[in-house]
């Protein structure tokens, strides 16, 4: 033992722990529990995965403090008392109360008490754990109750060999920990998710602050440590990247000799941060996020350790960025169906139709179009679980009419396919949609609506060809007015305009364009403009369309 | 109640069959020494026919599911924190068993028990 530590461990020895000492063991527990207070969190999966834990046992601890924290001079027992008190005032969460029992236990043992001495102390833990038991008519084992009780037996064990209160809180901090290790074998939703129990390590943490100030060790810093690498969860670090974290770095590494964990994690804290180290057969995994500048540094820093298995190295502000876009296209809400309302099926080709048609009071959405045509199979899959008998389908597509029917043939829901043959068609029929009428009246309604709408769909040529007297050379842009094709031109702007003219879109009032995903924006704001200049008088509207391989879809109503 | 369509046919699950899986969290959840019927017919037929589930009701209007549980703590411990964990840990539980949402749990503490009279 360190000559310092054992300096001060015969000075205490002569100190009696009185009411005084407890309020500063009290503070050493709360103190190194809130500083570890996140890791006790992250095990939270029993009985609820909600990770409070850590917090509700650190706000209990807190109101136990909070009650002594002007007190002068006490007995340990009416100390006791008041951080019972405090306990059970604070108490917060299932850890929360089960602390305050054993508190509640703990004072009670020392009524009366002056100061704490060995045999106290052990009568004072059984005590704890008798409470706390007393609180549950089926406890479950594989938890803080069970750390208690396995405490309170080491303490039992330590008094036949020794009276020194701080020496019997030493060898029950050391079972407490073997305790914790064992609490995956007694729970097995434990060992499922790969933890401890994060209450039993609470308490641990607790005893362990207590400990540490006995022997003058600083409570400031959380312990390091190492998970098993099944339980790494490398997934969720991305919800919280901060400025000065733009590279992740893992590697994996098998280290010379074995590795002082502690001096490790201080090596990687002075590179970066979000630093978590698994260990498994003798490999370990080093995940950190790190400055731009600094990204190699992690690397060159454990090469220095042992040998390097495997590096991966990820750019997290471009990922961000993928993020963002990503979650901006896929968040798409669907109508809530209600029983006895009639609910829409529709097939859509891009996210940000998708979410157009779904803004319209889509229920469900398929994904298909022009070269990805959906079967019948994934049309019914699509309604066959809503929770109504009334089912509209719109395929908008000439090609998927047919699935749609097919998925009509299969089902016993009363199901009407509106044949709409493009997505302005499918657009226009979803205004007419009332979901509160009669399936074949409203679907009837549809139907007559997507003759009011025209379509122009805006794609390059796959092959050479001549159809309906327009000749076509692969590559050229051609434009379909209707499904048929009208002209094929060199470019897009060119399709567009031809198009509209082809369509007589000045007869009309609205112009609604839908660009695809390969268009680039600036790209997309030319034609727009162009197309605004050529028709003052109509009314035009670009969505974010997504649909593949048709760089417009528009439509004229 | 909790009835769900598939191709094959449906599946019903009864209100007992939840009101155990609530019995059970209860009974595990800290602080929570026993279920109390919620009157005193309910007393009886359950001393009668030890019916798995007393103390807890479930309700099933067509679209939500409510759940109420009559509790009886350990005298000394905060009445509302334990009260707060039976109710997560009994949502919890259910909705993980069933896959639907539960709407209400409510607690209802019908007394306090007293261990010791130290």
């Amino acid at each position: 033992m360190n000559p310092d530590v054992q300096a001060r461990l015969e000075r205490l020895k002569l100190t009696p722990i009185d009411g005084q000492a407890l309020k500063k063991l009290v503070e050493a527990g709360l103190t190194w529990l809130r500083a570890n207070q996140q890791m006790v969190n992250a095990l939270n999966v029993f009985p609820v995965p909600d990770g409070d834990t850590g917090i509700n046992m650190v706000l209990t601890m807190q109101s136990a403090y909070n009650e002594i924290d002007d007190l002068g001079q006490r007995g340990i027992g009416q100390m006791a008392a008041a951080v019972s008190q405090g306990a059970l005032m604070g108490a917060r969460g299932n850890s929360g109360v089960i602390l305050s029992q054993l508190w509640r236990g703990f004072a009670r043992a020392l009524h009366n008490h002056e100061i704490l001495d060995g045999p106290a102390l052990v009568h004072a833990l059984a005590e704890a754990r008798d409470t706390a038991y007393k609180g549950v008519v089926r406890p479950v084992e594989g938890t803080i109750l069970t750390v208690a009780k396995d405490a309170a037996a080491a303490a039992v064990q330590a008094i036949q060999e020794t009276d020194d209160p701080c020496e019997i809180l030493a060898r029950v901090v050391i079972e407490a920990d073997a305790s914790v290790q064992r609490t995956p074998e007694l729970l097995p939703v434990l060992k499922q998710a790969g933890v401890v129990d994060s209450g039993g390590k609470g308490l641990y943490f607790i005893l362990e602050g207590m400990l540490r100030f006995v022997h003058g060790e600083p409570l400031d810093t959380p312990t390091a440590t190492v998970q098993q690498l099944s339980a790494m969860n490398l997934e969720n670090t991305m919800d919280s990247i901060e400025p000065g974290q733009d590279y992740e770095v893992v590697v994996d590494f098998v280290p010379r000799e074995t590795l002082d964990l502690q001096k490790f994690y201080g090596e990687l804290e002075k590179i970066g941060t979000s630093i978590q180290v698994g260990e498994g057969e003798g490999m370990y995994r080093m995940h950190i996020h790190v400055p731009t500048e600094k990204r190699y540094d992690p690397i060159d820093f454990v090469m220095s350790l042992g040998t390097i298995t495997k590096i991966a190295m990820e750019n997290l502000l471009a990922q961000m960025e993928g993020i963002d876009h990503k979650s901006s296209g896929t968040r798409i809400e669907l109508a809530k169906v209600e029983p006895g309302k009639i609910a829409v099926v529709t097939v859509s080709p891009g996210a940000g139709i998708s979410r157009v048609f779904a803004s319209l009071g889509v229920a469900a959405i398929v994904e298909g179009g022009q070269t990805m045509n959906p079967s019948t199979k994934d049309i019914l899959d699509a309604f066959e679980n809503l929770p109504t008998d009334k089912v509209i389908i719109l395929p908008n597509n000439k090609n998927i009419i047919l699935a749609a029917q097919q998925a009509k043939d299969v089902t016993v829901k009363q199901v009407y396919v509106v044949p709409s043959c493009s997505i302005p068609q499918g657009l226009a029929a979803m205004m007419h949609l009332n979901p509160d009428g009669e399936t074949e009246a409203v679907a009837a309604k549809m139907s007559k609506a997507i003759e009011d709408v025209t379509t122009i769909e805006v794609t390059t040529a796959t092959r050479t060809v001549e159809i309906d007297g327009v000749s076509v050379e692969q590559g050229q842009v051609i434009a379909l007015v209707n499904g048929k094709l009208a002209i094929s031109v060199a470019s897009v702007e060119e399709a567009c305009l031809g198009a509209l003219a082809h369509a007589h879109a000045d007869d009309y009032e609205l112009i609604t364009l839908f660009h695809g995903e390969g268009l680039p924006t600036t790209e997309t704001n030319r034609i727009v403009d162009m197309i605004r200049a050529a028709y003052p008088a109509q009314e035009i509207e670009l969505q974010d369309g997504g649909q593949p391989h048709y760089q417009f879809i528009i439509s004229i109503e | 109640m909790g009835k769900e369509t598939t191709t094959l046919g449906t599946i019903h699950i009864s209100p007992n069959a939840l009101a155990t899986i609530a019995y059970h969290a209860t009974l595990t959840s800290y602080g929570v020494v026993d279920l109390a019927p919620k009157n005193l017919a309910e007393g009886i037929v359950a001393t009668l026919t030890r019916e798995p589930a007393h103390g807890v009701a479930v309700h099933y209007n067509g679209e939500e599911i409510d759940i109420d549980v009559h509790i009886i703590i350990e005298y000394g411990t905060r009445i509302t924190s334990v009260a707060g964990s039976v109710a997560n840990a009994v949502r919890f539980r259910v909705e993980k068993a069933l896959g639907m949402p539960v709407h209400h749990v409510n607690v209802h503490v019908q007394g306090l028990h007293v261990s010791d009279s130290k």
